[in-house]
């Protein structure tokens, strides 16, 4: 599946660059890299707070990923787990505890090593949180205990409960391993990026807030991923990151050659871009697809009939056909076909607006005078906030509300500011419809992503929301307790495999495509490289002379 | 003069905390806040005892008025507290985004004015009719084109079509043409609107006729004359204009990719950011306050009949 995508992406690539008659070839094999320059990568947002847990937000992570090194390496293509900054490390046989051998001589850039102390405290903070100074607890360490250093080179790692998602976890952007001066900073300083003092191949040299950003490459990097083809000090002597809102200034500039590389292409523009010979990189992120879900804690939706009707009024076919491009594929299940345990279950999401209006008959819905189903004298009414991180989410949902009004049932789609959008997103009463993706590469975002005390987009009871009145699956709870707790790699696939096909079956959630982070470069850009969910990596970046 | 002065400054004083009270407590009454959207959005996927920590640690489940002090202690110590999105001191904030707004509006604010005399002077002067009547129209069209489209059809042209200047990097100097022209174009069309209005209306008058008769050449007419007496309402609106500047760059800034007052505000909404709206609300008060006092201190330095009257009313 994913060289079927790949090859794809390819294929488009080099259509596009045939136009400037440019060959595009393994330069690094042939040893023609061009060392030093400085690439200019223009963002669409300024980062946020860069404690490294709140590293799931793009552009925090496209920051992160090059200063700060991580335990382990997810290898992107084949999402098996590689040594980093841990040379080997060893599972015991219920996953309570993780021992990591750490490689020798890595230093943080402040010249304080990363040694087995600094990297127990990461996690300590990282799994326990540090409440004086206000650091939450990472979404990726579940069951954390407490960490033990063996010798100066071997940290050890507790868990209460069996924690299987651990070792992925070490590998992913919000586990990125800091400086114990970091650390020791009040999370309301770490907004500030020179603050942030990682291993990576990158340090920060200087920042406007909310406007620019200086990396330098660091000259002693001797400890990037052991496999990579690239070793030693980064290509690029440094990256520019300017903050420039706009797309079409970002693409502009991308084209009159003010900048190399641009983040966050909308599907629409992609065509102009490549038809100038600029080439879009559509990584997939690997994790929850774009999709709507359901609150059945909401009388509306609690009849499994009524979601299932919904699910089949969906046309996610209509939705990416019109909205988006070839690097949007249409959702066969709700994680990504590039996710580890991906079952299709396409079967089960076709279009078939008459089933839809048959199951809803059933359901005791009748059509009423306005065209929208009535019961008891209550109308089929929904609601739900667009959500801004997700490409074209407001159009998404509107054309979601086309298809749904043709069954005769109403969605409301508000913008709303930020305060009203989580507050009535936490009632399922307000808010019986919402959007919903997550991009991590490892199984256990679909607990994440369903479990009550954690994102818990269904709103069961047990979760942040006092507004849940009764709603809760303990077969699915189950499930999912059970993928965090496997031990054994093909019996959490299957329980994987379980999930999908219990939450497609139950209605609870309505895939529409796999999500990619869209980003556009000038073709003089070589070895451009994203981690498994698609944040860059410009450590093996190089840019070609003309 | 230093009593007027006194009081003036009084009263300032008194819209500052009122400004600040009102603020403070229309804030604290807007659904939810900083603290829930940045820790109990599902990004974070926290529980609801972490939460609970969190909200202690900020201090958030304090009773409104310990909290109304508290504020007030520290602004008045120079402390604005953190932003709860961005993860800085509201201060460091401040630092790198006031002045660039400050810059950018007084350089949009001349270079508005230079355009607005431009203008006026010129519809005067010119003696084709045609002429006249196109540049008489120019205030029109400057006030409908819409800031967003200006800017970036300013940018397509000058930077990505001929090269002539960089957004991406650009110099001191060259970073601040294209903006300070996209903000200057918009603000001078009703200042020559009514710059224009007034000249016609002081031309009207008889004094002129006089001034004429006794054998003044036009020219010598509008500037010696009816500049001086067309000039006070344009001050007035300037004035107001200003103000609106300071945080209405907000489009400028979005679309050259500029720091400022403007984006730092558009944020900090969207995010219920309290800490940073405040320390804005206060600091846009207190731009509205001292220039409204320097225009009314201009006043009788133009007119010297305007001094006896605010002799009279202190």
């Amino acid at each position: 599946m994913f060289l079927a995508k790949n090859l794809g992406l390819l294929a488009g690539a080099l259509a596009s660059l045939a136009s400037v008659a440019f060959v595009p070839g393994d330069a690094a094999a042939q040893g023609a890299v061009t060392k030093g320059g400085t690439l200019i990568y223009l963002e669409q947002q300024p980062h946020t707070n860069l404690y490294p847990p709140a590293g799931g937000f793009y552009p925090n992570g496209g920051v992160l990923n090059q200063i700060t090194d991580k335990l382990t390496y997810q290898n992107p293509k084949t999402l098996e787990i590689e040594p980093w900054i841990a040379e080997s490390w060893k599972v015991n046989a219920d996953a309570t505890e993780y021992t990591f051998k750490l490689r020798p001589g890595v230093t943080f850039s402040d010249g304080t090593p990363v040694d087995a102390a600094a990297v127990a405290k990461n996690f300590d903070v990282y799994g326990l949180g540090d409440k004086t100074l206000k650091h939450p607890v990472s979404e990726v360490i579940t069951n954390y205990k407490g960490s033990e250093v063996v010798d100066p080179l071997t940290v050890k790692f507790f868990f209460t409960k069996p924690s299987v998602g651990f070792l992925q976890g070490t590998s992913v952007i919000g586990s990125g391993l800091v400086s114990l001066k970091t650390l020791a900073l009040p999370f309301d300083a770490l907004g500030d990026a020179t603050k942030i003092i990682g291993s990576g191949p990158f340090v920060v040299k200087s920042e406007v807030l909310g406007r620019e950003l200086v990396m330098e490459a660091r000259k002693d990097y001797a400890w990037g991923p052991a496999k990579l083809a690239h070793q030693g000090r980064a290509n690029l002597d440094g990256i520019k990151y300017v903050v420039t809102p706009e797309d079409s200034v970002r693409i502009g500039a991308l084209l009159a050659g003010q900048a190399q590389i641009i983040r966050q292409v909308q599907a629409y523009d992609e065509k102009q871009v490549q038809s100038k010979g600029f080439v879009i990189y559509a990584p997939s992120t690997r994790g929850i697809n774009n999709s709507v879900v359901f609150r059945p804690d909401n009388p509306l939706v609690s009849d499994i009939r009524v979601r299932r009707a919904l699910l089949h009024a969906v046309n996610a076919k209509e939705i990416v056909a019109t909205l988006f491009s070839a690097n949007y594929p249409q959702a066969k299940s709700i994680i990504a076909s590039t996710a580890q345990g991906y079952v299709d279950q396409s079967a089960k999401l076709t279009y078939d607006p008459v089933l839809a209006a048959k199951l809803l008959d059933e359901a005791g819905w009748t059509l009423g005078p306005k065209g929208i189903r009535q019961k008891d004298g209550k109308e089929l009414v929904l609601t739900a906030y667009e959500s801004l991180p997700q490409p074209q989410n407001k159009e998404t949902l509107q054309l979601v509300a086309q298809q749904w009004a043709k069954v005769g049932v109403k969605l409301n789609v508000l913008a709303g500011d930020a305060g009203s959008r989580v507050a009535d997103n936490l009632d399922p009463l307000k808010t019986p419809v919402a959007p919903a993706m997550v991009g991590r590469a490892d199984p256990d975002v679909i607990r994440s992503q369903y479990y009550p005390t954690t994102r818990n987009v269904l709103m069961q009871k047990g979760g942040i929301s006092n507004k849940v009145q009764t709603f809760v699956d303990d077969k699915l709870n189950a499930l999912l307790e059970a993928i965090a707790a496997e031990t054994d790699p093909a019996k959490r696939m299957a329980l994987v495999g379980e999930v999908q096909a219990y939450v497609i079956d139950q209605g609870y959630a309505i895939p529409i495509f796999e999500e990619p982070q869209a980003f556009a470069a000038s073709p003089k850009v070589k070895d451009f490289a994203f981690e498994a969910v698609g944040r860059p990596a410009f450590y093996a970046v190089w840019l070609a002379p003309k | 003069m230093i009593r007027y002065l006194l009081g003036r400054v009084g009263q300032a004083v008194l819209v500052l905390m009122v400004t600040f009270t009102a603020a403070f407590l229309l804030l604290q009454a807007l659904p939810g806040d900083a603290i829930m959207i940045k820790f109990m959005s599902p990004d974070m996927a926290l529980s609801a005892d972490q939460i609970a920590e969190i909200r202690a640690a900020y201090g958030a489940d304090l009773p409104i008025w310990e909290r109304y002090f508290r504020t007030l202690a520290n602004f008045l110590t120079g402390n604005f507290g953190y932003s709860i999105q961005a993860g800085v001191p509201v201060s460091q904030q401040l630092q790198v985004n006031l002045p660039p707004t400050l810059q950018l509006a007084s350089l949009g604010f001349l270079t508005a004015i230079i355009l607005t005399i431009a203008i006026a002077a010129l519809s005067n002067v010119v003696g084709m009719s045609w002429l006249r009547t196109a540049i008489q129209s120019m205030p029109s069209l400057f006030i409908s084109v819409p800031v967003f489209w200006l800017g970036i059809m300013l940018i397509q042209v000058f930077s990505f079509q001929l090269g002539l200047v960089s957004v991406i990097s650009p110099g001191p100097v060259e970073r601040l043409i294209l903006p300070v022209l996209t903000l200057a174009i918009p603000i001078s069309a009703p200042l020559s609107q009514i710059l224009m209005r007034n000249i016609d209306e002081v031309l009207a008058q008889p004094f002129v006729a006089v001034a004429k008769a006794k054998g003044a050449s036009h020219t010598w007419v509008l500037w010696r004359h009816v500049a001086r007496n067309a000039v006070l309402p344009t001050l007035t609106i300037a004035g107001v204009l200003f103000g609106e500047l300071l945080a209405g760059a907000v489009v400028t800034e979005a679309v050259y990719g500029l720091n400022g007052l403007g984006g730092l505000t558009n944020q900090a909404v969207g995010n219920h950011d309290t800490a940073v709206l405040q320390a804005i609300v206060v600091i846009s008060a207190l731009a509205f306050v001292s220039i409204n006092l320097v225009v009314d201190l201009l006043y009788p330095v133009l007119d010297p009949r305007l001094g006896s009257k605010i002799g009279m009313a202190t």
